[in-house]
């Protein structure tokens, strides 16, 4: 370990002190106040270091690669993090029982998406993976009281283990050929049919190939959520707490596609027809499930749920188009990242503000109703769910339509005109659903009983988010350049 | 080339059998606890496979991931009695169809 | 070729499986081909000419049990990673005394915790920590 190696660990290292300071907090001193404090200068602190290695690129032992494409998706992940500390210190402060241990828990899982971010290797990977995942279960089953973040709990534990158990299988099916666990060498010189390594007849060593990545893309898919291995997403979204429903939605699945991105660029998958026309597939699937079950949703949370299937789907599609683009698969990168940015941005906004009416009224509010009639009761939070869902359904001068675009061009430059017809008629579904919510929010607050008066950090919070959506789709060069300039 | 008594081939089968076995009780059973012991079936062989193919290329980074899915499997498995108790205490049954009220 | 041989080593084991099976079988099968059946009001119980079993097999037992499982269940798979290093002490040197100390130091403070908040105690589960809660 050198000093470089500490520097470019420092993000992860500012977390681990952070949350054993919290743990001895908590042993010593039960302050929800405090907890807080200290939960956010953690973060605040990480997101120091991360600036500071911004334009670091360092590969720190076989495990981890810190460079700055995954950097960029850290900083939006921690600063992802310190927002929904706001929203649920707002969640928490009004709920009996303990409640300190859901900063802890926070401060953890998103370590485990640094980790995944920053991951070359299976055992990183694996680790940065149930990391957050096993965190992530305690925060689902917080409110232990309630029936429904119990199910959902048990459900997302099962599934989620479920999942790794068929991705850790793939990885080991493909070691057994390759030998190796570092994903630049995990395919390396098995594109070509003919080689064969081990004892396997060249015909097995396929087929094994083939069988490790479907389990590997059937694993990833999982935890994207992707159509058809989505089912968990609604039930688990709608049953967590409201923060953690953002916290789902944005930083586990966007540290899931970075770490998803890197193996599939770095590990070469897209050599592989099998893989990209599978890939295909799911894409086709998740658009056209996720836009016409979010349709029928009064449950917002379930809505998100869908629209997020959706979303992932859209950026497969990135994934699919860079193979025949370039030969290394590089030109994903900028698209999906930019994407990638503008959802997490846009779609905390809509869960945070969800978190936020769940909080004044102290109790999980998600329908349609609840949204009723809140231009006249709070105007200016208003405004910034109804950016987040335009940017949702990707209507210009928001990060969502510069997303679109981007991948609309890339799929125009490789010809997949199959997807960009999916791709545009999903576009067409999802402007209906996220309208429907823009006008419940003009109709007669008489209707809705539940109130929404959050504190001054959400409020902020909230509209800093809101102007980030709108900056990165009216000002989109900077970011661009910046993506453009470290691939 | 290949130190193992036993050919890779088989031991590959084994952990698939055995994959295939947690994945069939996970989707039958309906008692949380039994799924929770599938789930450990399937770490399990995923596990038997790596450690399979770390002899076969005479590595130990394969073991280094068996004793990441122990450690893995354990914390899953603390997590989720946890959750049974809870759901016990709340439902006073461990039967998922029961606990399962939510669409989809 | 190895393979093959490796086989062949292994082929004594099924037949050995496979008279094992055709020996339970046949045991069973005899068994129930001519054995007697009786029902009378003893043959259901545990210990058809034993003792008379007293009380319900359902016994309720303190979660606490549960409690301490769990723990050992998670503390016990710490000393793999303990043991894996103290193969390698002398490969790793200062290097990883260090890493080892640090590892100990965050299952320390979790065991502080665990102390702290409670969960150890038998039977009067969270006394201390709701006296601190502010």
């Amino acid at each position: 370990m050198t000093g470089t190696d500490f520097l470019a660990l420092s993000p992860i290292i500012a977390l681990a002190v952070g949350a054993s300071v919290l743990l001895l907090q908590i042993a010593f001193l039960r302050n929800l106040k405090l907890t807080t404090g200290i939960t956010v200068v953690t973060f605040l602190a990480c997101l120091f270091f991360l600036f500071y290695i911004t334009k670091l690129n360092h590969q720190t032992t076989p495990l981890l690669l810190v460079d700055p494409l995954s950097t960029f998706f850290s900083i939006v992940f921690v600063l992802c993090a310190c927002i929904t500390t706001f929203i649920s210190y707002e969640y928490l402060k009004n709920r009996p029982g303990r409640n300190d241990e859901f900063f802890l828990l926070v401060v953890l899982a998103t370590m485990g998406s640094i980790v995944l971010t920053y991951a070359t290797h299976l055992a990183s990977f694996i680790l940065g993976l149930e990391l957050m995942g096993i965190a992530l279960y305690g925060l689902i089953a917080y409110p232990h009281q309630d029936d429904m973040s119990l199910e959902a709990a048990i459900k997302y534990l099962v599934l989620s283990g479920a999942s790794s158990a068929a991705l850790l299988f793939g990885f080991a099916l493909l070691y057994a050929i390759t030998g190796s666990l570092f994903f630049p060498d995990l395919l390396s010189g098995l594109a070509s049919p003919e080689v064969a390594v081990g004892p396997q007849s060249p015909f097995w060593a396929r087929q094994l190939i083939l069988l490790g990545s479907a389990l590997i893309l059937a694993g990833i898919s999982f935890k994207l959520s992707l159509a058809p291995f989505h089912m968990w997403t609604p039930d688990v979204y709608e049953g967590s707490p409201a923060p953690i429903t953002g916290f789902l939605a944005t930083i586990s699945k966007g540290a899931v596609f970075a770490a998803t991105l890197r193996l599939y660029v770095i590990g070469e998958f897209h050599n592989f027809p099998t893989i990209v026309t599978g890939l295909t597939i799911l894409s086709i699937i998740s658009i056209l499930v996720g836009n016409l079950l979010a349709l029928r949703q009064e449950n917002i949370k379930r809505l998100l749920a869908y629209s997020s299937i959706a979303h992932f789907g859209y950026l497969l599609i990135a994934l699919i188009a860079a193979g025949t683009l370039t030969p290394n698969g590089i030109s994903a990168i900028e698209p999906s990242a930019y994407y990638l940015a503008g959802y997490i941005f846009t779609t905390l906004i809509a869960t945070g503000l969800i978190a936020a009416i769940s909080s004044s009224n102290n109790e999980e509010n998600a329908n349609l109703s609840d949204i009723a009639g809140l231009f006249w009761k709070n105007p200016l939070l208003a405004l910034c769910l109804s950016v987040s869902l335009l940017s949702l359904a990707g209507i210009p001068l928001t990060a969502g339509f510069i997303g679109k675009l981007y991948i609309f061009q890339m799929g125009v430059e490789a010809g997949a005109w199959l997807l960009l017809s999916i791709l545009i008629i999903g576009s067409g579904i999802g402007i209906y659903y996220y309208l429907r919510l823009i006008f419940s929010m003009t109709t007669d607050p008489s209707s809705s009983r539940s109130t929404l008066a959050p504190a001054l950090p959400v409020t902020v919070s909230l509209i800093t988010l809101t102007i980030l959506v709108l900056y990165l789709g009216i000002y989109p060069q900077p970011l661009m350049e910046y993506l453009l300039w470290n691939t | 080339m290949n130190p193992l008594i036993i050919p890779l081939s088989h031991v590959l089968m084994l952990a698939a059998l055995l994959f295939t076995a947690g994945l069939l009780g996970l989707l039958i059973r309906r008692n949380v606890i039994f799924i929770l012991m599938s789930l450990e079936v399937m770490l399990n062989a995923a596990a038997l496979a790596f450690v399979g193919a770390s002899a076969h290329w005479g590595q130990t980074d394969g073991q280094i991931i068996l004793l990441l899915i122990l450690t893995i499997a354990a914390a899953e498995v603390a997590v989720g009695l946890g959750l049974v108790l809870q759901i016990q205490r709340r439902f006073k049954t461990l039967d998922l169809d029961v606990v399962s009220r939510m669409r989809g | 070729m190895e393979n093959l041989a490796a086989e062949q080593s292994i082929l004594p084991v099924f037949v050995f499986f496979g008279a094992i099976l055709l020996l339970v079988a046949t045991m069973l099968g005899i068994a129930s081909v001519l054995g007697e059946r009786k029902q009378t009001k003893t043959t259901d119980l545990p210990y058809e000419s034993g003792i008379i079993a007293v009380g319900s097999s359902q016994v309720r037992l303190s979660v606490d049990f549960f409690l301490i499982a769990i723990f050992f269940v998670i503390f016990d798979l710490e000393t793999v990673f303990i043991f894996a290093w103290a193969i390698a002490f002398f490969e790793l040197g200062w290097h990883g005394y260090l890493a080892v100390v640090v590892f100990i130091l965050i299952l320390t403070i979790a065991l502080i915790y665990e102390w702290k908040s409670g969960a150890l105690n038998w039977g009067v589960k969270s006394q201390t920590a709701r006296k601190e809660t502010s």
